[in-house]
């Protein structure tokens, strides 16, 4: 590398050779254009916030005494931020099930946030459903969506049914690819249920009026 | 032995003049520092407007003095009336001064937690003096902000004025309407009420649909400090509120008015030749100097509108009363994001969040952001620009559509029982019920259809609202249904009144729904 030669600034080519001065002053400007993005990426880590354990969040333990009787209204569970349903016949035919998502017995835990813009649906047993007061999505007992903005079904957590061993003997499996849970059959030996609010299995696409892809 | 020598000319000029004479230079002399120039009978012929001689000495601020220098020397004539600014860019600083002033106010009295914020604001309310005073205009001022600006980029836009030299004034006044928006809705959360963080909730909601999801996810919990609005939230929306935007707005703002300045006001588009841009070559005879006219206009302004916004805030606008203290269990039925974002909300009951909730808007913001750029016509005459001032007036309609189908009128409908007793007794707003005249609430039962044999005019509004409510909302399935006020005398000076709507179902089984609410004499609803 040679100092430039000429003094005379380059007309109209780009011909003005790189000076060491020069080179330096861009490698430093590198440098800090490098340091600055890291200095960002550090404080994007640095604004994440960090959970603790037992929090929402975590794994929440519901006796199987607790849980809705098959076909009952939907039972909330606040600190979890999840509403459990019993799906039994009654809820299996409902007429208003769009077909075309499966639906087999048991229970679900359905997260409480309404997955248009994160009001908190609620149930309205006039209707027989869950209604967002904020825009008006309306979603069966099942997690189907049925109406309103919405366009997807509720997001579900993953249950897992332990019996009197602490042994697993039934989980939300993911269905429909992976993006619905399935429900968690209730058979006699299961004690407790275990669900994990860090595990969110977001609801299949559901766009239709009245309910369907 | 002096460490230091004082030496004070004054005392020779006293020696020399004369006590009086040397008294009178001196105090010239202060009063010409202050003013950057100009002594007292400059100030005296300037306020006059007297015509001036050369050199000028009401330039000399504008070259010495940090304020001055910041307000061009003379102005077009042609800018000197309503048309065609309308004074909204000077209206949008005022307001944003406005607001820093009143909410300096509002901080001394507010801690960003969830454990206080709320009784932070009743206390601000029902003890502070002039406290509610304040949060009016802090408010009132807000959603003037908000307008004005609005206004102003209209205005910018249908008289061509963001074209060349002003493109990159247009840039930075696109970056100030998003500090305004953005500054009144995280405005919104801190009051900390059910209204606040519910209308905030679904503002936020858009974030989070950013795709692709990871990065909309932690976008959300880096915004909310946590899946949901909580201690972080408030305090990140707090912090925004009174550092990160009002920083950025003094920066963006700081450089749109210099390269106001730098190019001239735009005249009228039909006071020069198309394609012409005459704003820095003012002819001597069409000149309206700052000193007097503008300045003393400016002045003016200022306290008329000061004064204005005083009294409007004293007697004639209230900010809402606060609703019941945020809880995040509870959604309150029909509740809404602010007005300036219904149109947002309107979109996003059509489509998805991803295409109607980012893509549009961001893809919108991003044409108007570079509209300057690519929209070239050299013309800034009305006539010549069929095209764009109809995209303007077909945007502003589009806009109001959407913000009406952002509103809870437009397919939010619940079941005919909580419609009806929302209708009486809304969950995001006072209403009819709390509002109502507590004296004409008289003990007693009601039927709703039979609301004309109550016994006082304020109980038969009521009851006809409910009863009009009610068989609008009721559909075959719901027979014989029947809407009750039952109003009982609850404790000295508080009555709670119960609303029942009751019918039978079509399997023969009753219905029943009720609320109930606790007046009290002196709430600040019915003002008693």
């Amino acid at each position: 590398m040679t100092e430039a030669a000429s003094p005379l600034p380059a007309e109209a080519g780009g011909s003005l050779p790189l000076s060491r001065r020069e080179f330096l002053y861009y490698l430093w400007g590198v440098s800090m254009a490098v340091a600055i993005a890291g200095a960002a990426g550090a404080t994007i880590w640095f604004a994440l916030p960090r959970f603790k354990e037992g929090e929402f969040g975590g794994v929440v333990t519901v006796p199987v005494g607790e849980l809705p009787p098959p076909d009952s209204e939907p039972q909330p569970f606040s600190a979890g931020r999840f509403w459990l349903v019993n799906i039994g016949e009654q809820t299996e035919q409902d007429p208003r099930q769009p077909p075309v998502y499966p639906l087999t017995p048991g229970v679900k835990a359905l997260y409480m946030v309404c997955v248009h813009l994160g009001c908190l649906y609620k149930w309205v047993p006039t209707n027989d459903r869950f209604e967002c007061p904020c825009h008006g999505s309306k979603y069966l007992k099942s997690d189907a969506r049925i109406d309103g903005p919405a366009r997807r079904n509720l997001d579900v957590f993953v249950i897992e049914a332990v019996n009197a061993n602490g042994d697993v003997v039934g989980r939300t499996e993911p269905q429909m690819g992976s993006s619905e849970g399935s429900s968690v059959l209730i058979t006699p030996e299961v004690v407790s249920l275990r669900v994990d609010t860090g595990r969110k299995i977001v609801g299949a696409p559901n766009l239709k009026p009245g309910g369907g892809i | 032995m002096a460490l230091f020598r004082l030496y004070l000319p004054f005392l020779d000029d006293v020696k020399a003049k004369g006590v009086k004479t040397a008294v009178k230079a001196k105090v010239d002399d202060v009063f010409t520092r202050i003013t950057t120039g100009m002594n007292p009978t400059d100030v005296r012929m300037m306020l006059r407007d007297d015509p001036v001689g050369r050199p000028n000495p009401r330039l000399k601020p504008h070259s010495e003095s940090f304020w001055f220098h910041i307000k061009p020397t003379y102005y077009h004539q042609l800018m000197d009336g309503f048309y065609p600014t309308f004074r909204l860019g000077w209206l949008s600083t005022y307001f944003f001064v406005f607001e820093i002033v009143t909410g300096i106010y509002l901080m001394i009295f507010y801690t960003p937690s969830p454990v206080v914020a709320y009784e932070n604001m009743r206390n601000l309310l029902s003890n502070v003096p002039f406290g509610a005073l304040m949060r009016d205009l802090h408010k009132l001022g807000a959603e003037a902000m908000v307008a004005v600006v609005a206004l102003h980029m209209l205005r910018t836009f249908v008289t061509g004025s963001y074209k060349k030299p002003r493109q990159f004034t247009w840039v930075t006044g696109v970056i100030l309407l998003g500090v305004t928006l953005f500054l009144s809705f995280s405005g919104y959360l801190l009051p900390w009420d059910q209204l606040s963080l519910w209308a905030v909730t679904i503002g936020a909601s858009m974030v989070e649909a950013f795709p692709p999801e990871i990065v909309g996810r932690t976008l959300n919990l880096i915004v909310r400090g946590a899946p949901e609005f909580g201690a972080n939230g408030l305090l990140r929306f707090y912090l925004g509120h009174v550092v990160l935007l009002p920083a950025i707005g003094v920066i963006a703002l700081s450089v749109h008015y210099y390269k106001v300045v730098i190019h001239g006001h735009s005249l009228p588009p039909e006071a020069e030749a198309v394609g012409e841009d005459t704003a820095k070559r003012i002819p001597m005879e069409s000149r309206t100097y700052f000193m007097p006219k503008i300045m003393t206009r400016e002045l003016a302004y200022i306290t008329g509108l000061t004064g204005l916004m005083i009294l409007l805030a004293a007697f004639i606008y209230n900010a809402p009363p606060l609703e019941a203290h945020a809880d995040p269990l509870i959604t309150p039925l029909h509740i809404t994001s602010p007005w300036y974002f219904l149109w947002l909300q309107g979109m996003l009951k059509v489509g998805d969040k991803v295409m109607w909730g980012v893509i549009l808007p961001s893809g919108l913001i991003g044409v108007i952001l570079l509209l300057p750029y690519f929209e070239v016509g050299p013309s800034r005459r009305y006539g010549a620009r069929r095209i764009g001032l109809s995209a303007a007036a077909m945007s502003v309609a589009a806009l109001s559509i959407l913000s009406f189908m952002g509103s809870p009128w437009y397919k939010v409908t619940s079941s005919p029982d909580q419609e009806a007793v929302a209708a009486l007794l809304p969950q995001t707003h006072p209403g009819p019920l709390r509002e109502a005249p507590w004296d004409q609430l008289a003990f007693g039962t009601y039927q709703a259809d039979q609301w004309a044999s109550a016994p006082t005019p304020a109980l038969q509004a009521l009851l006809r609202l409910y009863d009009d409510k009610l068989l609008a909302a009721v559909g075959p399935e719901q027979q014989n249904p029947e809407a009750i006020m039952l109003v009982e005398d609850w404790q000295t000076n508080l009555k709670k009144v119960t609303l029942r709507v009751v019918w039978t179902n079509p399997d023969g089984s009753p219905h029943e729904f009720s609320q109930s609410v606790y007046l009290h004499r002196d709430s600040e609803y019915s003002g008693g």
